[in-house]
Parts: C-alpha cells; sequence; structure tokens
C-alpha cells in the first residue's frame, strides 16, 4: 500500500491549522491517537517555522505539503522556496535543559519549534537543492 | 477569543477558541493581559473549548506566569490528550498543574 497527496498553502499562519488537520485526517487511518497528536504538532511547528523565519512572516509565497502513506510509515514533506535554514538548525537541541531547576522567569517562551519536531517525529532530514528546501518528516507506525 | 469570571479571587479565564497557534499567539497573549489587570495572582486557564495548542499558544501561557509574579500561581484546567501530550513533551507538566476540571484547579488554588 502506498499513496500521496500534495496540498500548497500560501505562507500565511492563519493557513497552517486547516492544512494540519486535513494531513491529520489523511492519516487517521494509519496511525493511533497519540501519533497523530504528535504528527498535528510536528507539522504545526514545521509549516510555521517556514512562514515566520523562512518567509519573514511574509504571505504571498507558497508552501507544498506532501503526504506519503505507506505500509509501515508516514512521510510527510514540507517544501519551499525560502533562504535555507543553517545546517545547525536541526542539530538537536534542548530548549528545556535545566527546567526542574529553573524560576518561572527563565522559562523559555519561544525557540522550541525546531526541538518539538525532533521530539514529534522518528525521522527528520533536511536539504536544500537548487533553491528548492524539503523539511522530511517520518512518523513509523507503532507495533499495537 | 476569552471570557472571564472571578470565583473565591480566583481570575478565571476561558479561552474560547479551537486552536491556540502562531497565528492567534499575539491576539491572544493581548487579550489575556487585558484580563489580568494589576492584581490578580491566582488564574485557572480553563481549556475545555481548545483542541489543539503550538509552541507559540503554550509561549503566551509561560509568559502568563511570568507576569503573575513569584507570589502567583496559574493553573491549567479540562486540556485534551493532544494539549496534555505537548505540556509532557516540553515538560511543562512539571511547571504547571493540569487539572481535570476547572471546579478542581479553583479548591486547589483557593487552599
Amino acid at each position: 500500500m502506498s499513496s500521496s497527496l500534495s496540498l500548497k498553502i500560501d505562507s500565511d499562519l492563519a493557513g497552517v491549522g486547516p492544512v494540519a488537520r486535513a494531513v491529520r485526517a489523511l492519516c487517521s487511518e494509519t496511525l493511533d491517537e497519540l501519533a497523530l497528536d504528535e504528527l498535528e504538532l510536528g507539522v504545526v511547528e514545521a509549516l510555521n517555522n517556514v512562514i515566520k523565519h523562512g518567509y519573514a512572516g511574509q504571505k504571498g509565497s507558497l508552501v507544498q505539503v506532501r503526504v506519503g502513506l505507506k505500509a509501515d510509515k508516514v512521510v510527510v514533506e514540507i517544501i519551499d522556496q525560502a533562504p535555507p535554514m543553517p545546517p545547525s538548525a536541526l542539530q538537536p537541541s534542548d530548549p528545556w535543559a535545566g527546567i526542574d531547576a529553573a524560576e518561572p522567569q527563565d522559562l523559555p517562551e519561544g525557540g522550541m519549534g525546531l526541538a518539538l519536531i525532533q521530539m514529534t517525529m522518528d525521522e527528520v532530514a533536511y536539504s536544500s537543492r537548487k533553491g528548492v528546501n524539503t523539511l522530511t518528516l517520518t512518523k513509523l507506525l507503532s507495533r499495537k | 477569543m476569552l471570557s472571564t469570571e472571578t470565583i473565591d479571587g480566583v481570575l478565571i479565564v476561558r479561552v474560547e477558541e479551537r486552536r491556540l497557534d502562531a497565528s492567534k499567539a499575539p491576539l491572544f497573549k493581548e487579550h489575556v493581559s487585558a484580563a489580568l489587570g494589576g492584581d490578580v495572582n491566582r488564574l485557572v486557564l480553563d481549556l475545555g473549548q481548545v483542541e489543539f495548542i503550538d509552541s507559540s499558544g503554550l509561549g503566551v501561557i509561560v509568559s502568563v506566569l511570568k507576569r503573575l509574579g513569584p507570589s502567583g500561581s496559574l493553573a491549567i484546567a479540562s486540556a485534551n490528550s493532544a494539549v496534555r501530550r505537548l505540556f509532557s513533551l516540553t515538560r511543562m507538566d512539571r511547571v504547571f498543574i493540569l487539572y481535570d476540571t476547572p471546579q478542581s484547579a479553583i479548591e486547589n488554588l483557593r487552599a
């Protein structure tokens, strides 16, 4: 079994929710509820990141979302033509390190998106070729 | 976007949005700030109508906690499984106490 679907949205934060819900709905037969919650969160953070940082919050550019359903995994590709992320952006990071000892004033209010993408997905890959960036998010089917 | 009520000195902020995400976070922050006023230091955030929160929405909740100051307390009520997952992934479930209902949150803040 393998099928795929491609969606295109404008680089507008208001469009992220509907697309994330559509991706969730597409995968609802394939993944369990916890995996769907994580997938939706990861896709939202990835799209927010492209729009807020790649396109600097400007509307009017296209972001493509390609969903591939395979027998053993769901693969979501986020494709944009914004300036690419630096290679260091997807290094594992922990914005919450030391949170147990942290005072409320030291808690992070932002900069959590990329870490959440890593935490919600089983595999994350990023490539940038000829001005086209592809963030590939993979969620493996959990063995029930 | 939200409605408020004060019970026994505890401010209850009921979020009337299904999604608290990057597109809504700036406005949400404005509305909550306006609701806080001067002398509020115990607050229950009722998320019963909220289906989804992203890191931007969570950032606003953290900013509210900071605004309440060292003597303040902020409790979360009626978070669904997706929101609870966000709190556990980010370890914010160690910073905020999540209650099943606004009533149980109010009782604990009052105690």
